[in-house]
């Protein structure tokens, strides 16, 4: 053993001991026991409906980009929900333990969580809201939506993209592990030096916290690559750079940022790994270490990874907005330009992230400025947003709603990210609440575009549109529960209250800590509405079905093809003449949909291989965590093998034979036929009921609205 | 600037659909891709540099050997040699390729390979040498980002082995079909970046090592 | 020059509490930032206040000029409709040039501002320090885990989380820490430096007004953050003079040998202050130095668990050890 480490080891077991097993918290039993109770039932459901196969079959072990991105939505919930649930967690125990007569429960002093609790507790809400819940919501969203704007049948390596979801998953699992088997970092989302050194945090916690970072940065450095790659190199023809729908640029300069930053991450982690493991002195106070590397190195990912989340919503809004204002987008070259000097100058700031770290007045300056500069990209956006509003007719619905909401919340958070910039302020408030109310502004808003863009795109993938009673009602508690939370949070940044804080000495802050209290009861609300909304709007499917083009005045390519989107995206692949080409061909009276002979389709075929991958690398990270060598090399040489034996397999392809397009492809259009093809994204059972339900207009026709809204007309 | 409805279309003469559109190119993708990842490692070692930038002051040598007292230039020239004449044999390889000729790409790779092990038999009789005389990456900063940069790359060098491995047993059994082919083409990028940033490590890590 | 100017101060330190007090009903607003009584506070607050309003400047039109497109433009309205309009050499120029002409002054006042309060020379103290002569206070700051040490090496005497510095008169921090960093700020006196273990840093203030100020760590450093704060009383010279001989006097003395033991984990629940009469010179340099040759005061798994006991126990162990 290269370092010292408290507590027994054994080379079975490593560290792991039943004491590990937190079952005498009673916070975490209740979620365990809800946990179990969970999880029987979704298993029991599945074997009790026979549905392994299916889920084995479609979903597993598929390769199919939209299959994929849904998956990667549904972790992004999953963990979105269990991020929430800690931030309850946290505002309660502010809302308490203010003033040294608060009262104390469960071994706490004052609240009813101890330091050491509360700390694991926004450590996990940290990382799991950004590297668990928004990434995978995001790359999810790009991962169904890009290959099909760019008229394309999958990924450029879609087995690579299966791999990417599992890694992730991986990692998100381990954080959720940590919660039955050990404990989890209790320092903060980023990590601190030397704080995160084997001195000051002895337990696995920061271990589970460092090696599920490190699969997600697996994970998403992996997509990057597949939708770079997929973007330049497999645009239908015609689609030239200029014509490429504005999400599809967005995806490209954020994962533009994605591939160059993360492996910056992996170096910070896997130095700090070596601290930790091998008894190196790469962060270490003393011994030649220096505990600024760390800083430096996380914050050259940091930095550019807000914008790598930031980029996509707003290449989200930049969709939505268009189609609901009925309208083009108002300066497409801007937009592209913006995002990318967005994307460059996002490299050269990350030292605002420790103004305070004692450098000097002119490197601080230096970054000050630098800082401030991604302010004129992102000020010229918004101003676009609004001018595309203008002289158009801007039609309220879901999707407009939720991307309104993020162009406000875009409002206030650049503003008080740039009042951050300004390093006299932030000097004062660096790590306080007021920082911290500038970044949920600004996460806020992806996730206010997320939900924007699941009711944008959800016909597209589902084949019915969500209700919007519920929905009106899930997106106005939200916005009630952001107002009462964030407020407040403002006035205590003003107060100088720092984050990370257990127990509150000031009582005169307490209002405010209340009223944020108030304001999670309304987010608490929302999730319930939420809850109402998806189970409406399945119950309903029937009556909200819609044709390919689901809200009439849509732009792109995804909505040329059916809804639900059969496995092999478009019958044939589009020619790309204009930009905004299904516009341009809906105000051209050309909309229809290609109904010549059709032919055999070549498409990847299903492997269960990254799915195994994704188990053992979780096995790795575990026996990493507890310290089993023996365990750890095993995983380590099967994945090994693993990779070795699929790069032999001859049989990874298959063909759609032109039939079986055609039977869909017919199916898709008439809906008269009851049988079931085997395409479609929830595999069997939905193409065949996806009809153009106004009839006669086929495929490009008259969809949802009976006159068709795309139809310039003055008023 | 989006096209405009008075300028009239004859749907008659537009192209809409494609038909029998063979997709992507499939090597040119596959190797597209690898570019990039490769711009991922690119940055790893961009990162490993700047930490050794950063470590390499007097204040980290915390007592511990400074980096001209173990730097053994005879062992740096001969991994340097080694390593080259490795990627010339792989150069050699990828020449047989144009000519289609199995023997040739085989026999390449074969004395690629090799030398890819007498490299890492020397990094290891090196490193091993240090190791014995107590100098380990725990002795001080400097030696911790001095052994893990050339750990990192000795580890890339045993992938492009085993990977070469691999290679030659898949065109013993396929010939040059389009995944192998794909795949020669990307272990040539890989292989040849490892020399690259062999000159790195041997300018920042050595030269620089051995003057200061 | 910042420091005359007060009258700017007083709109928003009335207007934005008195609008949460309504909801609140507190009687102190707790808005420490607002309340500036130091130097370096007041100078931040001025240039805060110059950066509000001219983000405000662009903001609210914006917010206007949004919540208008939104309204003329809806559906079913008059506005008019062009679906094939999207560009406009003129509105480019403007909707660069706002921005850009924003950051520009943004960018001007920031580095003024910089200069005038960055923690190592800033200019409103050198400023101060011209006009008032004499020689600053020095204080040495060691953040321990979990506890503020103040030692007044001009004055051989140290202080636990209570910092006493006299009106009106710089003084000159040192700092360091002697496991992980902290952050050291009194947010109405002075902003944030880090203090970082085997590193030194440097702070300066002025305090403008007599009173009791708070300070704390703004940095993650561990189970006893929460705890870690520590009070500033600036008092008269006169005043300051009586509290050095008083501490003085007092028996407890500190060596680096008890210094190693005060340094182990503690969280400082009561809040517990004490005083040194006699400290060690140089103890700062030889915690600096023992820390860069790798000395670590480790955190035992133990209080990580159940903090409670181990509060009792640190206590029970603490408290009957001179140092
Ligand atoms: C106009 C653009 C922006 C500016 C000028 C800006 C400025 C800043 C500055 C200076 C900080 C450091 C504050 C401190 O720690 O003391 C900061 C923190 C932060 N910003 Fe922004 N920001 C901008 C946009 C964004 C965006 C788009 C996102 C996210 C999507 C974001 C997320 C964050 C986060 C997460 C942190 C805090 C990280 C942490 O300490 O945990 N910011 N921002
Ligand atoms: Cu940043
Ligand atoms: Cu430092």
């Amino acid at each position: 053993m290269l370092v010292h480490l408290q507590g027994p080891w054994n080379p079975l077991l490593g560290r792991l001991t039943l004491q590990q097993i937190p079952y005498e918290n009673p916070i975490l039993l209740g979620t365990f026991i809800f946990a179990a109770i969970l999880g029987v039932i979704v298993l029991g459901a599945t074997t009790r409906y026979g549905k392994w196969g299916y889920v084995w079959r479609e979903w597993l072990t598929t390769v199919d980009h939209k299959k994929i991105g849904v998956m990667y939505c549904l972790v992004g919930l999953v963990m979105l929900f269990r991020g929430f649930i800690d931030a309850l967690m946290i505002r309660t125990q502010q809302a308490i333990a203010i003033g040294p007569n608060s009262p104390g429960a469960l071994g706490a002093v004052h609240g009813y969580l101890t330091p050491f609790h509360v700390g694991q507790i926004y450590t996990a809400h940290g990382l799991i809201m950004v590297v668990f819940a928004a990434t995978p919501l995001l790359v999810g969203i790009m991962n169904i939506i890009v290959p099909l704007q760019i008229g394309a049948r999958d990924m450029a390596y879609p087995y690579l993209n299966a791999l990417g979801l599992w890694l992730t998953t991986a990692g998100g699992a381990l954080v959720m592990l940590s919660l039955f088997v050990g404990n989890f970092a209790h320092g903060g989302w980023y990590g601190f030096v030397p704080y995160f050194e084997l001195p000051y945090s002895p337990g696995v916690g920061v271990d589970y916290w460092m090696w599920a970072f490190q699969l997600s940065v697996l994970g998403t450095t992996m997509g990057s690559i597949n939708l770079i790659a997929t973007i330049v190199k497999m645009r239908a023809p015609g689609m030239t750079w200029m014509r490429m729908p504005i999400f599809t640029w967005a995806s490209l300069s954020t994962n533009l940022i994605a591939l160059t930053s993360f492996p910056v991450l992996m170096v910070a982690l896997g130095l700090l790994g070596m601290d930790r493991y091998l008894g190196t002195h790469f962060y270490t106070a003393g011994m030649g270490g220096n505990l600024m590397l760390y800083n430096d190195l996380f914050w050259i990912w940091g930095h550019p990874e807000v914008y790598f989340l930031i980029l996509p919503a707003f290449g989200m809004m930049s969709e939505i907005i268009p189609t609901f204002s009925e309208k083009t987008l108002f300066g497409y070259a801007t937009m592209v330009i913006a995002s990318f000097a967005i994307g460059g100058v996002s490299w050269g700031v990350w030292l605002h992230h420790f103004f305070t770290m004692a450098a000097a007045p002119n490197v601080n300056s230096f970054y000050s400025i630098t800082t401030m500069l991604v302010g004129i990209p992102t000020g010229v956006k918004v101003f676009n947003w609004i001018f595309t509003m203008y002289r158009g007719r801007v039609r309220y619905e879901l999707p407009m709603l939720w991307a309104l909401l993020a162009l406000f919340l875009l409002l206030v958070g650049g503003m008080t990210g740039m009042m951050n910039a300004f390093a006299s302020n932030d000097y004062m408030w660096h790590n306080g609440l007021f920082v911290v109310a500038h970044f949920h502004m600004m996460v806020l808003l992806i996730a206010a575009s997320v939900f924007g863009a699941v009711e944008y795109w959800f016909p597209k993938v589902f084949g019915f549109k969500l209700e919007q009673k519920w929905g009106k009602w899930f997106f106005w508690f939200m916005v009630l529960g952001t107002g009462w939370v964030f407020v407040p949070m403002f006035f205590l940044g003003m107060a100088g209250m720092t984050r990370r804080l257990d127990y509150i000495p000031y009582t005169q802050w307490a209002p405010y800590l209340h009223i944020t209290l108030v304001g999670m009861a309304f987010y608490v609300v929302a999730v319930l509405f939420f809850v109402a909304h998806l189970y409406v709007s399945l119950r309903d499917r029937e009556k909200n079905r819609v044709g390919a083009d689901a809200w009439g005045t849509s732009r792109n390519l995804e909505w040329m093809t059916h809804s639900p989107v059969p496995a092999y995206n478009f019958a044939f692949i589009p020619h790309v003449n204009a930009r905004d080409e299904w516009a341009w061909r809906k105000e051209n009276g050309i909309a229809e949909l290609h109904a010549g002979d059709y032919e055999d389709i070549h498409m990847p075929k299903n492997t269960g291989i990254p799915l195994f991958l994704g188990l053992l690398s979780m096995g790795l990270a575990f026996a990493l965590v507890w310290r089993i060598w023996w365990l750890a090399l095993l995983c380590l040489v099967l994945m090994v093998a693993l990779i070795i034996i699929r790069s032999f397999d001859r049989d990874t392809d298959t063909t759609i034979p032109a039939r079986e397009v055609e039977r869909v492809e017919r199916a898709a259009r008439d809906g008269s036929s009851g049988s079931v093809p085997p395409a479609g994204v929830l595999g069997d059972a939905v193409i065949a009921t996806s009809t153009v339900r106004s009839g006669s207009g086929g495929i490009g026709g008259n969809t949802t609205s009976p006159r068709p809204s795309w139809a310039p007309r003055n008023r | 600037m989006s096209a405009s409805t008075t300028q009239k279309i004859d749907p008659n003469r537009l192209t809409l659909w494609e038909r029998h559109y063979p997709g992507h190119d499939m090597i040119s993708t596959r190797t597209f891709g690898f570019w990039l990842y490769m711009l991922t490692d690119a940055m790893v070692y961009a990162a490993l540099f700047a930490s050794l930038g950063v470590l390499s002051h007097a204040v980290n040598l915390a007592g511990g050997p400074p980096p001209s007292a173990i730097i053994n230039p005879v062992y740096a020239y001969g991994e340097t040699i080694t390593l080259f004449l490795s990627v010339l044999a792989y150069g050699y390889s990828m020449v047989a390729l144009k000519s289609g000729s199995r023997g040739g790409v085989v026999g390449g790779m074969f004395v690629s390979m090799l030398l890819g092990v007498v490299f890492l038999a020397i990094a290891a009789t090196d490193m091993g040498h240090l190791f014995a005389q107590g100098v380990v990456p725990e002795t001080s900063g400097f030696l911790s980002i001095f052994f893990t940069i050339l750990i990192y790359h000795a580890l890339h060098i045993v992938v492009g082995v085993v990977w070469m491995l691999v290679m030659i047993a898949q065109i013993a059994r396929d010939g040059f079909s389009a995944n192998v082919v794909y795949r020669l083409i990307n272990l040539r990028l890989f292989w040849h970046f490892q020399a690259v940033i062999w000159v790195f490590v041997f300018t920042f890590v050595y030269l620089q090592g051995m003057v200061a | 020059m910042f420091i005359k100017n007060k009258r700017s101060k007083t709109w928003p330190r009335l207007v934005l509490p008195l609008a949460l007090l309504t909801l609140g009903g507190c009687s102190r607003s707790g808005l420490f930032l607002l309340e500036p009584e130091g130097l370096i506070s007041q100078t931040f607050y001025h240039y805060f206040m110059l950066d509000v309003g001219i983000m405000l400047l662009i903001i609210i039109p914006t917010v206007v000029l949004t919540i208008w497109a939104m309204w003329r433009y809806r559906k079913g309205g008059n506005g008019s409709y062009h679906p094939q309009w999207s560009h406009s050499y003129a509105i480019e120029a403007v909707v660069w040039g706002i921005p850009l002409l924003t950051v520009g002054v943004l960018s001007y006042l920031s580095v003024k501002a910089i200069y005038d309060v960055n923690p190592y020379n800033p200019g409103v103290i050198a400023k101060a320090q011209q006009a008032a002569g004499g020689d600053p206070v020095e204080v040495d700051v060691i953040a321990t885990d979990w506890r503020w040490l103040f030692i007044y090496p001009q004055q051989h005497i140290a202080s636990v989380d209570e910092l006493v510095v006299p009106v009106g008169t710089p003084v000159r921090f040192r700092l360091t820490s002697t496991s992980v960093v902290n952050d050291f700020i009194i947010p109405q006196l002075v902003g944030m430096i880090d203090v970082m273990p085997g590193m030194r840093t440097k702070q300066a203030l002025v305090a403008d007004k007599a009173g009791t100020y708070v300070g704390y760590s703004a940095d993650y450093s561990g189970a006893g953050l929460s705890w870690m704060h520590f009070q500033t009383k600036a008092v008269s010279p006169a005043q300051f003079e009586q509290w050095v001989q008083s501490a003085q006097q007092s028996p407890q003395h500190l060596s680096y040998a008890g210094f190693n033991r005060f340094a182990r984990p503690y969280i400082a629940v009561g809040g517990d202050q004490q005083i040194f009469g006699q400290v060690q010179p140089d103890l700062f340099d030889q915690v600096v130095g023992e820390v860069m040759r790798g000395k670590v005061w480790p955190t035992p798994m133990a209080m990580t668990e159940n903090m409670v006991n181990y509060m009792k126990k640190q206590r029970a162990e603490q408290k009957a050890g001179d140092y």
